[in-house]
This record gives structure tokens, C-alpha cells and sequence, in this order.
């Protein structure tokens, strides 16, 4: 149980089930951000400090595969993902999209790789500017990448955008200010305009945790049917496990920059390794009251990513930890009672 | 239940002039009691009149609100003289922990000058004493009393929530309303403040009021609960009634859009948004988002029926099943 199986497994997946590509491979991912020592600090040569916000990622998503990238505030789950979009800079690893390098690009670089890949952020409120029309906003990527010659094609291809994003009949909100349309409609634009280039893989961050209960369902059904009509991908960063259970293919529980579990979705939930998820999985809210369970509540919030823990990262609010666990950290791998052989924990006593 | 009601809210309305002239009508008749210890939710989308509803009992609406009704603390009438008879009430009786409300600390004064406030202001206590018994306060919702000196960036997000909440304790009321507080925290943030809030009402016979737009919060911290739709109150019932014998297609629906962790049912959007109410809604308001709505309810507003014990719906078809089954 080390990591040369492991990796031998990861093989014969590769070459058994996964003929096509991947559409997205990130590998041994870190993205490090300085902590501002101030001048008196400088002077009085404090310890440069980092927060290691991403440390050691590896992630592989395939073509029209859901991802959920779940964990508490802080454990670097939007921080992978704005390093993924470019928007943050990778300190080390590498990430390929459709086979293409792209840490290390200049956004001017980068710009190539964004017919591929498009993001769609939390607050539908805030990133719609309110002086553009719905159609500035969706047509906006397609003369920034120089699509559709005329004005004409690039309107149909903005009311077909629109219409597939659920803005039906198209023709009623393309003229619209963002004052004019409610929080799901605000994100159903957002979402016609990462999907005009018809990209490969989208990127989530919290996309429904702004909007109201009764809408939040339409549209993560909404990206639900996409990637299954266009075979797109998407990485939802989330805290809400039960949206993940229902939507996502597999769940990554990420914790301090590190993944500690990771597989399909209905085993990670129904069968979690990790303590850690396990923890998570409690503590989430059922809406029927007889199935009330007992929280188990771990003390504290996510430590500080500037001094992380020595060892296993979790061993100080782990209820289970051992001697081992805070000398070693362990590694991701097949969990030793494996039922599903995607299924990868970082424990030692899982 | 004989004994009188430790919080009792009855027709309470709310409307707003606006300046056209028409009137905005947030809260229509909306009627609850609740006693020592009882967790009650009030739940429903944005705009439903939740917090237009809470801030009415706490005497906080703007000037442009008009407020009409009844608001009982231990039988006692305070809304009839207005802002007058509902401002010795406040903190004191009845207290709010807000939306938001753990960046609501002032970032230059130490989180413990700033619980001591409200008790200097009401005149409960002050100097060393006020200053020991803010300190007493953290210890009540979990943070040492040590850290009464420190400032509110010193303070996770859920500590600055519990703080929040220890500030709102510190006039002793009997009435806790609570605003979103889950809001923004992490799960497991989430289930300790679920856990203190519960704790509380139980040890010092809190009666709370937990405003959420979220069902299972309710479903695991409350014991009844109020669904509320364009202002009004569509179902009000213990949790158990709600989920498993609901009497409203609104409640039902709610449920439906709500994923379950391990669930197997499709989660369904509800189509269509609440009616506007700035306009006189003629009929039931859920009318033209109900998936089971039969002609009277294009006609006629239902009314809150009894239709378990201690559980009331307002709608149409508990009267038609009624009247079938007799």
C-alpha cells in the first residue's frame, strides 16, 4: 500500500477506461501567496512568511465530467481554481488544458486557452457590469476573440447563447440592464456568456449559493443537462456537500491545500475514508427532521495556512489521530478497504 | 397550552407608502406564539417579509413603514404607542442578533468595549462589573473570557458570530431573534452556532426566532417553524408536520428544490418568481407557481385553516379534501 500502487492503478485506468484525452490534468499544483510582513517587519528582518494556499494538487478531469471541489473556508479550493483560470500565479506544477501547458503563460498568452476555458463566479450581483446591456455582456467574448464577422451573426450567436443558458425567449432579455433581471436570471446570463466560445471546460465558483432556494435547483440543472449535451466539463467549487452528491460525478474534498479524498460522488458521501469528510458529512443539515444525527463538530475553523501543521495536516482536530499521524504526512492513495477503485484518501488509518 | 405565551405576534401587517402613492404591503396578517425555550423558524425566499417582520416587533422599520397589529412579551401589548412603547422593550425584553452581524464590530475597539455598551446604555451595569459580566457572556457562547481584550481581526468568523450573539444576551432578553446567522459560515461554523443557539434557548429559557431562507437549518435546529410566501404565512407547523405531512404545495415544493445528501429524487426549481407586492394580489399569491392550483384559487384568498394539531395551511385543496372526505 504505497504509492508505486497507486500509481499502477492510475495506468491501467488510463489505458482500460479513459480513451479520449483529458480535458483538464493538473499535477503537484502549488500556488504560494507572500504574507505582507509591513515595513516595520522588513526592517526588522521578520521571516519572509508564505500561505501556502495550494500545496501539492493533482487533479484529472475528463471531457463532460463533473467535479466538485469541496472543503471548509480556506483549505484552497478557489484558490486551485483561480490558478487553473491563470488569474493566480502557480508557484510550481502544472496544468494542461486539452493537452496544453499553461502555467507560466502571460495573460496575453493565456488568451488562446480561454476559448477552451471559461469561469462563471459566485455573485451574479457583482459581476455583470451594470452599464452594459445583456448583449454587451455575451458578445463581449466573441470580439475579444474575434468571433462572428458581422453584427449580425454575433447577435444570433448571442440569442442562441442566451436561449441555451434558459433566458427564454431570448429576444425579451438581450436588451435588458442587469438592474432588470432577478439573481437567477442575473446567473443565467453570466453563464450565456462563459458558453458562447463553447468551451471545453467550465469553471464554478459557489454559482448558486447567492440565488434563492426555489432557483438554485434550475440552474444546477442547467449545467447538469449542458455537459451532458456538449460534453462540456466542469469544476464547481462548492461547500455544500448535498449539491455536490446530486450533481457532481466525483467529489474532491480539499483541506489546507491538499486533497485528502477524493472519488465518485455517491462513494465519497455514502462511504467517506477520510475522517475529515466524514466530519464534513455530519455536520451537513437534513431536510427531514426524524434523520437529526448527532454533529460531529470538530473544535476550530481551518488553522492558518501559514504555519501548517507538521505531518498529517488534520492530525491536531482529528478525533482519531495516532502517534504516526504527526510525524508522517501520508500520502493519496487507495484506500485499504477499496470498493471502488477511484477512490483515493490521504490517511494513514484509512 | 393554557400558560400565556412568552412572545406572541397576532395580524401583524406592514406596509410602505411609496411615492407614487400605492402601497407596498410586506406583511399581511402574519400571526405566531412562541414560548421559554422554543426554537421557531421563519422561513421562505428573498422578499417574503421575514425580516420585514422581525424588525417590526423590534420597533426597527424605517419611518416610512406603516405597522399595524398586536405584540405580546408575556401577555403584555407593546406595539399600541408605537416607537415609544416597543424602545424600553428592545435589548432589554427582545434582542436581535442581525444579518451580517459578525462585521458589524467596530475594527478599532476591543470586541469586550464593545459588548459592555448596551448594558452601560440600558443602565444594567457598568465599570468593572459591566466589563467581568462581558467576559461571562464569551464564556456563554464559547470563547474564553480573555479574550474580551482583543480586537474583532483577532476573531475567526465564527467567533465574531458568537460575539455577535453574546452582545445580543447582554440586557438578559427572553426574546432572541436571530437574522441569517448562518449565513456566510463554513458547514461546520454552521452546526456549532446551530448547536450554541439551541444550548441557549434551553439553558436560559430563550425564546428564539430563527429567520433562514435555508430548510434543513430549520428541519435540524428548530422545533416549529413558519413558511412564508409574499408576506404572508402559507404553513406553520412543527418541523416533522412540515416535512413529512405538509399541507401546502408551497412548503411541499420548497422541500422538492432543497438536495438531500444522499437522496435519490430530482431536485425541481420552482418556476416563476413571487407576485409583486406593490399590487393588490387578487386570489392565492402561490397561484401561478402552484403545480396543483384547482379554479377558486384564481378567485379567492384561502385563509389559515387547522389542519393537524397545531398545525395551520393556508390553501385551497385542504378544503376540498375536507369537504370530499365528509
Amino acid at each position: 500500500m504505497n504509492s508505486s500502487d497507486t500509481s499502477e492503478a492510475h495506468v491501467m485506468k488510463d489505458t482500460d477506461v479513459a480513451p479520449r484525452p483529458p480535458i483538464l490534468e493538473v499535477r503537484d499544483l502549488t500556488t504560494y501567496y507572500p504574507v505582507n510582513r509591513g515595513l516595520a517587519g522588513r526592517l526588522l528582518r521578520h521571516e519572509a512568511k508564505t500561505v501556502h494556499a495550494v500545496d501539492g494538487v493533482s487533479l484529472r478531469v475528463d471531457a463532460g465530467e463533473f467535479v466538485a471541489l469541496v472543503g471548509e473556508s480556506g483549505c484552497g479550493k478557489t484558490s486551485t481554481v483561480m490558478t487553473i483560470l491563470g488569474a493566480t500565479k502557480a508557484n510550481s506544477g502544472s496544468v494542461r488544458v486539452k493537452g496544453e501547458e499553461t502555467v507560466g503563460r502571460t495573460p496575453r498568452e493565456m488568451l488562446p486557452v480561454y476559448r477552451q476555458l471559461q469561469m462563471i463566479y459566485q455573485d451574479p450581483y457583482g459581476s455583470l457590469d451594470p452599464r452594459f446591456r445583456v448583449s454587451d455582456t455575451v458578445e463581449e467574448p466573441l470580439l475579444v476573440h474575434g468571433v462572428g464577422a458581422t453584427r449580425q451573426e454575433r447577435r444570433q450567436l448571442v440569442l442562441a447563447a442566451l436561449e441555451s443558458a434558459g433566458l427564454s425567449p431570448a429576444d425579451l432579455y438581450v436588451d435588458r440592464f442587469p438592474h432588470e433581471l432577478s439573481g437567477g436570471q442575473r446567473q443565467r446570463v453570466a453563464i450565456a456568456t462563459a458558453l458562447i466560445l463553447e468551451p471545453s471546460l467550465l469553471l464554478a465558483d459557489e454559482p448558486v449559493s447567492m440565488l434563492d432556494v426555489s432557483v438554485r435547483a434550475s440552474v444546477l440543472n442547467l449545467l447538469d443537462e449542458l455537459r451532458r449535451t456538449r460534453d462540456m466539463a466542469i469544476v464547481m467549487v462548492t461547500h455544500d456537500l448535498s449539491t455536490a452528491g446530486h450533481f457532481a460525478d466525483r467529489i474532491v474534498v480539499m483541506y489546507l491545500g491538499r486533497i485528502v479524498e477524493e472519488g465518485p460522488a455517491k462513494e465519497v458521501l455514502s462511504n467517506p475514508q477520510h475522517p475529515y469528510t466524514r466530519a464534513l458529512i455530519s455536520v451537513v443539515p437534513k431536510p427531514d427532521p426524524r434523520d437529526r444525527s448527532t454533529p460531529q463538530t470538530l473544535s476550530g475553523e481551518t488553522p492558518n495556512p501559514v504555519d501548517i501543521p507538521v505531518g498529517c495536516r488534520f492530525h491536531p482536530r482529528c478525533p482519531i489521530a495516532r502517534e504516526e499521524c504527526s510525524q508522517s504526512d501520508p500520502p493519496l492513495r487507495l484506500p485499504v478497504s477499496v470498493r471502488i477503485e477511484s477512490h483515493r484518501v490521504a490517511c494513514h488509518l484509512a | 397550552m393554557i400558560s400565556v405565551p412568552l412572545f406572541s405576534v397576532r395580524d401583524l401587517h406592514v406596509w410602505f407608502e411609496l411615492p407614487d402613492g400605492r402601497e407596498l404591503h410586506a406583511v399581511q396578517g402574519v400571526s405566531f406564539d412562541l414560548h421559554a425555550g422554543e426554537v421557531l423558524g421563519l422561513v421562505g425566499e428573498s422578499g417574503c417579509g421575514k425580516t420585514t417582520t422581525i424588525l417590526a416587533t423590534m420597533g426597527l422599520l424605517p419611518s416610512s413603514a406603516q405597522v399595524a397589529g398586536e405584540i405580546r412579551i408575556n401577555g403584555v401589548e407593546i406595539l399600541h404607542g408605537g416607537e415609544s412603547s416597543v424602545r424600553p422593550h428592545r435589548w432589554r425584553d427582545i434582542a436581535m442578533v442581525f444579518q451580517g452581524a459578525m462585521n458589524c464590530f467596530s475594527p478599532v475597539r476591543t470586541v469586550g468595549s464593545q459588548i459592555v455598551e448596551p448594558m452601560k446604555l440600558h443602565g444594567i451595569a457598568k465599570g468593572a462589573d459591566a466589563r467581568r459580566r462581558a467576559g461571562e457572556l464569551l464564556e456563554m457562547v464559547g470563547i474564553p473570557a480573555a479574550s474580551a481584550e482583543r480586537f474583532p481581526h483577532e476573531f475567526s468568523g465564527g467567533m465574531r458570530q458568537r460575539a455577535a450573539i453574546a452582545m445580543a444576551l447582554a440586557c438578559e432578553p427572553k426574546i432572541l431573534l436571530a437574522d441569517e446567522p448562518t449565513t456566510g459560515l463554513d458547514v461546520m461554523v454552521q452546526a456549532q452556532i446551530l448547536e450554541l443557539l439551541g444550548s441557549l434557548a434551553d439553558k436560559l429559557g430563550l425564546a428564539v426566532v430563527l429567520v433562514t431562507h435555508d430548510l434543513p437549518v430549520v428541519a435540524e435546529a428548530c422545533s416549529r417553524a413558519a413558511v412564508m410566501y409574499a408576506g404572508r404565512i402559507a404553513e406553520l407547523g412543527s418541523v416533522d408536520d412540515l416535512y413529512h405531512d405538509s399541507h401546502h404545495p408551497y412548503t411541499r415544493l420548497l422541500f422538492a428544490a432543497t438536495p438531500d445528501l444522499l437522496g435519490e429524487d430530482r431536485v425541481a426549481s420552482i418556476p416563476g418568481a413571487p407576485p409583486r407586492l406593490d399590487r393588490e394580489i387578487v386570489g392565492c399569491p402561490f397561484r401561478d407557481r402552484c403545480d396543483s392550483a384547482i379554479e377558486v384559487c384564481a378567485s379567492e384568498e384561502p385563509l389559515l385553516h387547522l389542519v393537524g394539531s397545531a398545525h395551520v395551511a393556508a390553501c385551497h385543496l385542504n378544503d376540498l379534501i375536507e369537504s370530499v372526505t365528509k
